[in-house]
């Protein structure tokens, strides 16, 4: 668990650490009610999330938590603590895991009489437990609790579920769960910041939570946080609206990290070769060095902060202009002449110091997306991306991505793309579409003939269709040309052209508003969702005039957007592109099931088979 | 699903039946797409035990393109081409497959020859 400061989180426009220490006393509340040493057992795919709520140091000094472990099928290590502690998802296997590690500890015995727990993140299920009880393990449990987890602080305007598979969960397999968890932090996030009077909703999973968030109110009875709202809109943006943005390939620096190497909780992997230093490589042990080194990033790094949302063209600029401040603070020193001026260089040093070396951090993540980017395999798909959303000859098989297979590349790249196709057509031909799934099944093998219809069954292929895109692309000027990488002046700069039609979406919304595009929302799937909350007269923000959007005190409006099924780094930086414009008179929050990239979406869409080796006779 | 239990079974003639009985439920939804797939890997499977008994190398498991690669390197031109005819590979795929083929088995004089 990686300790990362949070003091960041305060500094956006919602105080989001109030959110944080929100989850940090409930987690805090449901460990403490086991008394004496504590040994935490954490379920893999939860240390990433904790960490960003809960230092590892911090349990260890002030609740007696002494001993952290993974859950592995190997066991526990012995430790004398008096108190185990696991802490789980509600998977099956996971329970599997842990029945064994009972059983192996009761084989053992002890001296020290232990006491065993179990946390359900973020709630308990029935089957589950159900399962311990087969193992015959379920006895052995002091208390079984559940900590709700909702959505997870990322940073000062973004919050996560980092629930992966909501998508295909909710699209494929029909299982609502995670929008209810959805739900439920919303109303978390309501009964903290106050009830947000408008809320606005486009696609099915978005009325699902509306109605749901309806009901909850409803059982609540009435029984409101008593709080002048700080939210003044929530829009949610379910991802089958926008399923093509995804899909392209980002441009942001921080997208393309995202693309590349896999941010996950906020931190990353970089192969090591880049970041070590002369000295490191003789004192280092060979396999020390072959080791990834992890990066965390947020906006609490300042050079960060300002390279994330930026178009990756628009960096080195950036970056080099840094480098020449940076040297130029240092040669300070040489002008200074007075003790005064000395102990004014003395105390900026640590600042400057700090500075460098993210410097430094940024510029070799930097060389190394640019090795990725000045491919020719990430060039040649790059404008054979431009050629389909700009409409050029979509309704062909084309050229480019039947090389690709061809070559056996990536069926992840191959299938991006052949998506981007089917979406940018309005669906394929049949005569094409079945060409190409053919061509799939012969080339990468017939056991992605399920994947292939889990694709067309969440609608990312399909056969052809009403026109519908052309008719959005004028509309929603999703293709602008002439766009300005260093210095924007549209969202559009985030797809270097393309701008993603979520986000213009939440730009219509809050100027001029929805109705102006009537046309276009009833082309997109799903219902549209508009509720009014309303809100007690004491409570109500005082503004100067009700009806116009901007108010004239110069007082910002605040959206929440919540993406069902997932947002990209991509549209989070068109977002706060749009939040800073001056006239826009409109602050974001983003929420999101996941952060997403296209390759990580579809592959939570493949069918993984890993057959039996035949037996020959 | 059928497909996903075919994987888990050892023997290849069990695995031909419950491909088979998949090809009946497609028939009965009418995927015909899914139904002329699933008889060509049931073809493609017997033809790769045949290779199998013949050489006594394994094909199991390979996709199509996959089982033409092999055969190249190993030279094996009458079954490459009967394959070719047998499952319509196109020509621009196969001449790509078959350049890369060759390369990697360093078979320079065959390449030599276009």
């Amino acid at each position: 668990m990686a300790g990362s400061g949070a003091a960041h989180l305060h500094l956006g426009k919602l105080n989001l650490s109030i959110l944080r220490d929100f989850y940090r006393r409930e987690f805090l509340e449901c460990i403490d009610k086991c008394t004496g040493t504590k040994a935490l057992v954490w379920d893999d795919g939860l240390t990433g999330p904790f960490g960003l709520i809960a230092e590892a140091s911090m349990l260890k000094e002030q609740h007696e938590v002494e001993r952290m472990f993974r859950l592995e099928a190997s066991g526990l290590p012995s430790s004398n603590v008096q108190n185990i502690i696991f802490i789980t998802r509600p998977k099956l296997h996971l329970m599997e895991i842990i029945a064994q590690c009972l059983l192996n500890e009761e084989m053992k015995g002890g001296f020290v009489r232990k006491e065993f727990y179990l946390v359900f993140v973020p709630r308990k299920s029935l089957l589950c437990e159900k399962k311990l009880k087969e193992q015959g393990v379920y006895g052995s449990f002091a208390s079984v609790e559940e900590f709700n987890l909702g959505l997870i602080p990322f940073d000062s305007d973004l919050l996560s579920m980092e629930t992966e598979e909501s998508y295909r969960e909710c699209y494929l397999e029909n299982d609502f769960t995670s929008m209810f968890f959805a739900a439920q932090s919303l109303m978390t996030l309501q009964a903290l910041y106050g009830s947000i009077p408008y809320i606005y909703g486009k696609g099915d999973c978005a009325k699902q939570v509306v109605d749901m968030m309806r009901r909850m109110k409803m059982e609540m009875g009435g029984v409101e946080a008593q709080i002048t709202p700080q939210i003044d809109n929530l829009l949610i943006i379910d991802r089958t609206v926008d399923l093509l943005t995804p899909l392209l390939s980002q441009l942001t620096y921080e997208g393309l990290i995202d693309e590349i190497f896999n941010i996950t909780n906020t931190s990353v992997k970089l192969p090591p070769e880049k970041f070590v230093t002369a000295e490191d490589k003789k004192n280092a042990k060979e396999e020390a060095l072959s080791e990834p080194k992890k990066f965390i990033l947020n906006s609490a790094d300042e050079l960060y902060a300002e390279l994330r949302d930026k178009n990756f063209n628009a960096v080195g600029v950036i970056v080099s202009r840094k480098a020449k401040t940076i040297t130029a603070e240092y040669d300070e020193r040489h002008s200074a002449k007075t003790v005064g001026e000395m102990k004014q260089f003395v105390s900026k040093l640590p600042h400057l110091q700090a500075m460098r070396s993210s410097l430094g951090i940024h510029t070799s993540i930097a060389e190394l997306v640019k090795d990725f980017t000045d491919s020719d395999e990430f060039l040649d798909s790059l404008r054979c991306q431009q050629e389909l959303i700009h409409g050029i000859d979509t309704d062909k098989v084309n050229p480019y991505i039947e090389d690709c297979m061809a070559r056996k590349e990536s069926l992840t790249k191959v299938l991006r793309l052949l998506c981007i196709q089917s979406m940018c057509n309005d669906g394929l031909k049949p005569k094409v579409l079945e060409y190409y799934k053919r061509e799939i099944i012969q080339t990468y093998g017939f056991e992605h003939l399920v994947t292939l219809s889990h694709l067309e069954k969440s609608g990312f292929l399909r056969p052809h269709s009403a026109r519908t895109y052309q008719v959005v692309r004028k509309t929603m000027r999703l293709i602008v040309e002439d766009i300005n990488e260093q210095t924007p002046t549209d969202i559009a700069y985030v797809y270097s052209g393309y701008a993603p039609l979520s986000v213009r979406l939440a730009q219509t919304l809050a100027r001029p508003g929805w109705r102006s595009i009537t046309e276009v929302l009833n082309l997109l799937p799903g219902p549209k969702v508009e509720e009014v909350q309303q809100i007690p007269m004491g409570l109500r923000k005082r503004r100067a005039s009700v009806t116009s959007s901007q108010s004239s005190t110069g007082e910002q409006k605040l959206t929440l957007v919540f993406f069902l099924g997932g947002v990209t780094q991509a549209e989070v930086a068109a977002l706060r592109f749009l939040a800073q414009q001056d006239d826009g008179g409109t602050d974001y929050v983003i929420a999101t099931t996941s952060i997403i990239t296209g390759s990580r979406l579809l592959d939570s869409l493949r069918e993984n088979i890993q057959p039996v080796k035949l037996n020959p006779f | 699903c059928k497909i996903l239990r075919s994987y888990t079974m050892e023997h290849i003639e069990e695995r031909a039946k419950v491909l088979e009985e998949a090809t009946n439920c497609f028939h009965r939804c009418k995927n015909d797409f899914a139904v002329k797939q699933t008889e060509e890997q049931v073809r493609l499977m017997r033809i790769q035990r045949r290779l199998e008994d013949d050489s006594g190398r394994s094909y199991a498991d390979l996709s199509l393109q996959d089982t033409l690669h092999q055969l190249i390197v190993e030279g094996n031109t009458t079954w490459v081409d009967k394959l070719r005819k047998d499952f319509k590979v196109p020509e621009k795929r196969f001449w790509i497959l078959k350049i890369n083929a060759l390369a990697y088995g360093e078979d320079w004089m065959e390449l030599e020859r276009f």
